[in-house]
Parts: structure tokens; C-alpha cells; sequence
């Protein structure tokens, strides 16, 4: 009997394989009633980031975001071809009717044809599934809110909320492709800022490469766009480029951690840039000499720790802007504008060496150490969080850094530890939990107004 | 037509070297905008100035002392040194002119030699000056792109959207007027 059951599973194992080897790709099939458990927040959202790679389609998608103060609709015609051609044709409103934006996920070539010109600019598309899910993971509540119908196609609805603070996401995750066909952004004060969703779509329909080839008309200006320098460097690496001190935050709503810098220049216009990200959200900082750019003419005026400052509210988008020690600073984001103020005040206030004192202290570090992990982009938070973790794991601090910044997952950790994951996690917040994060900011915005933020 | 766009073509403007319709956006932005009237008055006194001065003719020594070493074949030195040699005797000849007798001579001449060196000695202001303003006018723009741009590269940001607010603040790098806000449907 036992050899018989071997022998069975032997032969669906070859079965499968056989099936699977050189045949092309085919959806999951859609769970059956007897197998109706679902399946966990955590492989849908896998399942979405893994389909772009995996499928072909071709639609039509309403976008109805928030800009300067209204909601505005916009509709595209998306067309994609795994694992990375994406086609975007605007379609209207009248102004922006044409537009044709078409990227090989290396370069992005957008078509005005109202003027005739193309822009070259670096691609729109996301980096890596695998990193994305590790800090979306580690940051956000992803809670499984159920299932719904979008157009017709059976649709998982993931609920995706940040522990610290920027736009609040819902999925509607189709069950047999994993493609997104609806999306809700939300923020904690204005309520809905942006809704996506496809009002029809096609799948597998092999659609050929020539129609992500863009060739422009005739007499078309070419316009190169690409402003920021491709790969990434720390703020030290960027300061010996720009000439220029280059100031990193000294705290940042939680599980926000640093993915890069790079060089912005356009024109005469040279900026350090520095990009911190919780997985789903972006705090962008532009850094350049205060004499090399005026002081803008929109937008709000409002007091940083009594430096003057600039509020911008282009509706999804925010930004800021103040000067300090002759720089002017820019900071665009997601995150509420109260966050957006106190990252700012914390600059300012510019007490870099006390609080490399204090935190050595505290963490029983080399000051020496601290400061190399400041000018590699890490918080303050995130070093007591790295030092935290070194010492509970006895792991080296360059791989707990690793690890923090989330390009070495729990999983991976464990591995090398020889610990079950489970039991990593539990280490990990036990030390977290102990260690004293100064200066911390709050985990979730307040709700109300800002102070010394005037409303419009 | 926007102010960074008008501020590039004001030398253009100044010189009657655009197209009639440029002419007209230039002339209908000059209205509105205080910071490109002043530009435009002041690249126009400028230009009043330099085309007011009499035409100079050199005196003959300064040619002579000119053309001299460089027709002068090629001595030890010379070949040596190759074109940085013959440029180096040349400057030399210029500098032993005798200079006071020439701005004494010739005093239209000196005075147009530095007007020149003042204009060139401005120009780089002024484009600082341009470079500022251009910057002011595009720097949220510019950043918005960038962070744009990153949000691309975010796992489950909806590239649609993306490619729309990058598309909207390259048309403003480019110098267009931005777009106006679409349908209100709330």
C-alpha cells in the first residue's frame, strides 16, 4: 500500500514537471470550494508584486487623483508585456489627450504632441518584487479585508497601512492573475487623494514588441530628461561630489529608511538628493546652496523652528521648503504635512554632535561608529535600532545595518543565524523594544493642523 | 508663454531675431512681468550702448605687431613650443605697445576695448542672475519630477499616475506652460 502511494506521488510529481517544463505561463487556478481556505495577506501580496512579471495585458484605466485643491480624472490606455514593457496612452482629459508614454525598464520616452517633443527620461518602473515585500512587511498592517468583484473578475481586497506615516492603500488584487485592478489611496487628514481602477482589461494576448517601440514624427525635438544620476551613493560619497555639505535627517517617521542618494542636476541647478522609504511611501530630500535657487512663489508661508519656509500642497504630493546654514532644503512626500514640519524642525535644530554623543552613550558604541553610519544615510533611530539588534543577536553591525534597511530579510537573518523566524522576530522586538530611540517622532500623524502651519 | 521660457528669449527679443509669433508672446509676457522688463531694459541699454560707440579702426602698428610673429617662421623656440609659442610672442608684441600713446591717439578705440571687457565681465552675472530666476521657476517642478520618478520604482505604485505628474513637470522643465486643472468631479 505505502509503495503504491509513493509511486502515485511519484508519478504526479512527474506529471506536474512534465507539464511545467517549457510550457507557457499559466495562472493559478482559482482556489475550489473544497480548498476554499484563502490564502494568507502576505502571498496576495506577493502574488501582485510577482504578476507584472508574469502576465501580459492590455486596458483601459480611469485615474482620479487630488491636485492643487480638486480631484481630477484622468483616463489611459495601459498596455503591458511582461516582464517590464509598459505602454501608457492618455486618452483624456483634453489637455493631456495624446500623451503617449512608452518604457523598456531602462528608459521611459514620453510623447507630447501638442509640442511636437519626446522626453528621455530614466524608467518608471519598480526595481525589485523581493525588496519591496521585505520593508512592505516589515512597515505596513497588511490585513486581507475579503473578497469583491471588479469588472466582472473575482478580486482578493488588501488593506495596506503604514506603521509610521504616509497614504493608507487598498488592493483589489485579481484572484486568477494578480494584477492590481483597483487601487485607493488615503490620507490620515484629506481622506481619498487617489483612485485607480481598470474599466476594462484584456489578458494573454501576446502583444507584439514593436507596439513598445516608440518612433516619434518627423521633426520631433528630443529633450533628455534624465536630471538624477543613475546608481546610488551615501551622503558622504554625494557631499565630495556636490562640494557641499550634505545634511542627513536625524529621525523620520517609523520605517522610514534610507534607499539612496544621488546627484540632481539640471541647468546650473546641482542637488544632493536623498530618498527614504518605508516600502510604500517616499520622503524625498533636495539639497542645494541657498544662493543657487530662488525662493518660489506659490505656495504657503510658514515658520520651520522660526526659519521661514514654504508649504506646497499639490495635492498627492507635498512639499517643503526652508533654508538652514545656506543651504535650501526641499522635502516631498506622501507623509502629512505636520511630519513633513518636525523632520524639518529636527534639521534645523542641528544637533548632530550632541546626539552622536548621546547615542553612543546609550548604545555603548564607538562615536566613530555612529558617525559612518550617519553619513552612510541612517537615522539616529535606526542606529540605536542596528545597535540594538548587534548586541541581542551578536551579529556584526554591518549586517544588522543590512538587515534594519531591509535588503537582508528575516528569513535570510535566520538562515544565517541557524534560528527559526519566528524566534528571530521575537529577538529582534524584544531588543527594539529595550532599546531608547532619541529623537523619535510621533508613529502616527496627528490629526489636526500642524502648528504654525497656516490653512489656505 | 512662461517666465523661463520668455527669459531665454530676451536677448533674441532684443536682437528682432524671433518669429512673429515669439514676438508677441515675449511682448504679451513683458507686460505682466516686472523681473523681465527689467532684464529686457537693461540687455537693451546694453546693446544701445555697444551699438552707439563710433567704429574703431586699430592703429597699423597694432596688426603689424600682430601679424608679425605669427608669419615669422618657426625659430627653435617656436617650433618647440608649436601654436602656444607663436601665441605666447604674439600676446608679447601686444603687450610692448605703446598703450598711452594709443589712448591718447585713439581714445574711442580704448574706450570700446572696455565696454567689451565690462559686458564680458557682466555676462556671466547677468546669466547667474537668469540661471536664479530659471531656477525659481522651475525648482519645485524639478524636485517633483525627481521624487516622482522614485515613486516609479515602488513596488504598487500605479505607474499611470506616475507617468502622469512626471509628464506634467517635464512640459514645465521644457520651458510650456503647465497644465491646467482637469475635470472637478467633486
Amino acid at each position: 500500500m505505502r509503495v503504491a502511494a509513493k509511486a502515485m506521488t511519484a508519478a504526479l510529481v512527474l506529471l506536474v514537471a512534465g507539464a511545467a517544463i517549457g510550457a507557457p505561463f499559466v495562472p493559478p487556478a482559482p482556489p475550489t470550494q473544497a480548498a476554499a481556505v484563502p490564502p494568507t495577506p502576505r502571498a496576495i501580496l506577493k502574488m501582485a508584486l510577482e504578476a507584472p512579471r508574469l502576465i501580459d495585458y492590455e486596458g483601459t484605466k480611469i485615474i482620479t487623483a487630488l491636485r492643487n485643491g480638486r480631484m481630477e480624472t484622468v483616463t489611459v490606455a495601459e498596455s503591458h508585456k511582461r516582464p517590464n514593457l509598459l505602454r501608457l496612452e492618455y486618452l483624456s482629459p483634453e489637455d493631456v489627450a495624446g500623451r503617449v508614454i512608452v518604457d523598456d525598464g531602462t528608459t521611459a520616452r514620453h510623447y507630447e504632441p501638442a509640442l511636437n517633443m519626446l522626453f528621455e527620461d530614466h524608467s518608471i518602473q519598480d526595481g525589485g518584487a523581493a525588496a519591496g515585500l521585505t520593508l512592505l512587511t516589515r512597515n505596513y498592517d497588511i490585513v486581507l479585508l475579503g473578497t469583491d468583484e471588479v469588472i466582472g473578475r473575482q478580486a482578493y481586497v488588501l488593506s495596506l497601512t503604514p506603521h509610521g506615516t504616509g497614504v493608507q492603500r487598498q488592493l483589489w488584487v485579481d484572484r486568477l492573475t494578480g494584477t492590481v485592478l483597483r487601487a485607493e489611496d488615503r490620507d490620515a487628514s484629506r481622506g481619498l487623494v487617489l483612485t485607480t481602477y481598470f474599466s476594462r482589461i484584456s489578458f494573454s494576448l501576446n502583444l507584439p514588441e514593436a507596439y513598445f517601440r516608440y518612433r516619434p514624427p518627423a521633426g520631433t525635438r528630443v529633450v533628455s530628461l534624465q536630471t538624477v544620476a543613475g546608481g546610488t551613493q551615501n551622503p558622504a560619497q554625494l557631499q565630495r561630489q556636490v562640494g557641499f555639505p550634505v545634511l542627513v535627517p536625524p529621525a523620520l517617521p517609523e520605517g522610514y529608511t534610507f534607499r539612496g542618494g544621488a546627484v540632481s542636476r539640471f541647468g546650473s541647478l546641482v542637488s544632493a538628493y536623498l530618498r527614504y522609504s518605508d516600502g510604500g511611501n517616499i520622503i524625498s530630500f533636495f539639497e542645494a546652496p541657498a544662493g543657487s535657487i530662488g525662493w518660489p512663489t506659490t505656495g504657503l508661508p510658514v515658520r520651520v523652528q522660526s526659519q521661514p519656509g514654504r508649504f506646497i500642497d499639490l495635492g498627492y504630493f507635498r512639499v517643503l521648503i526652508w533654508e538652514q546654514r545656506g543651504l535650501r532644503i526641499t522635502a516631498v512626500g506622501t507623509a502629512p504635512s505636520e511630519t513633513l514640519m518636525l523632520v524639518a524642525g529636527q534639521l534645523i535644530a542641528g544637533r548632530e554632535q550632541v546626539l552622536v554623543a548621546d547615542v553612543s552613550r546609550r548604545t555603548e558604541a564607538d562615536p566613530a561608529t555612529v558617525r559612518r553610519l550617519r553619513s552612510e544615510g541612517l537615522t539616529f533611530p535606526e542606529i540605536a535600532k542596528a545597535f540594538a539588534i548587534s548586541h541581542a543577536l551578536g551579529t556584526g553591525i554591518d549586517t544588522t545595518v543590512r538587515f534594519v534597511h531591509g535588503s537582508l530579510s528575516v528569513t535570510d537573518l535566520a538562515t544565517q543565524l541557524k534560528m527559526r523566524p519566528d524566534a528571530l522576530r521575537a529577538a529582534v522586538r524584544r531588543a527594539v523594544d529595550t532599546a531608547s530611540m532619541t529623537p523619535a517622532l510621533p508613529a502616527s500623524a496627528p490629526s489636526g493642523p500642524p502648528a504654525g502651519l497656516p490653512t489656505p | 508663454m512662461n517666465h523661463h521660457r520668455a527669459g531665454r528669449l530676451l536677448s533674441a527679443y532684443v536682437d528682432s531675431e524671433l518669429t512673429a509669433a515669439e514676438t508677441r508672446a515675449v511682448q504679451e509676457h513683458l507686460l505682466d512681468c516686472a523681473a523681465c522688463r527689467d532684464a529686457y531694459e537693461n540687455l537693451r541699454v546694453a546693446r544701445d550702448l555697444l551699438a552707439g560707440l563710433p567704429p574703431a579702426e586699430p592703429p597699423a602698428a597694432f596688426w603689424a605687431a600682430i601679424r608679425r610673429p605669427m608669419m615669422r617662421p618657426a625659430t627653435a623656440e617656436g617650433a618647440s613650443g608649436g601654436w602656444a609659442g607663436r601665441m605666447r610672442a604674439a600676446w608679447d608684441s601686444v603687450v610692448r605697445l605703446p598703450w598711452p600713446g594709443i589712448a591718447g591717439r585713439r581714445p574711442g578705440l580704448v574706450l570700446a576695448g572696455v565696454l567689451v571687457a565690462l559686458a564680458l565681465a557682466v555676462l556671466p552675472l547677468v546669466k547667474g542672475t537668469v540661471d536664479r530666476l530659471h531656477a525659481t521657476e522651475i525648482g519645485v517642478d524639478l524636485y517633483v519630477h525627481d521624487h516622482a520618478m522614485q515613486m516609479g520604482t515602488a513596488p504598487l505604485v500605479d505607474r499611470a499616475y506616475v507617468g502622469l505628474v512626471a509628464g506634467d513637470a517635464e512640459l514645465v522643465l521644457a520651458g510650456e506652460t503647465p497644465r491646467p486643472v482637469g475635470d472637478i468631479v467633486r
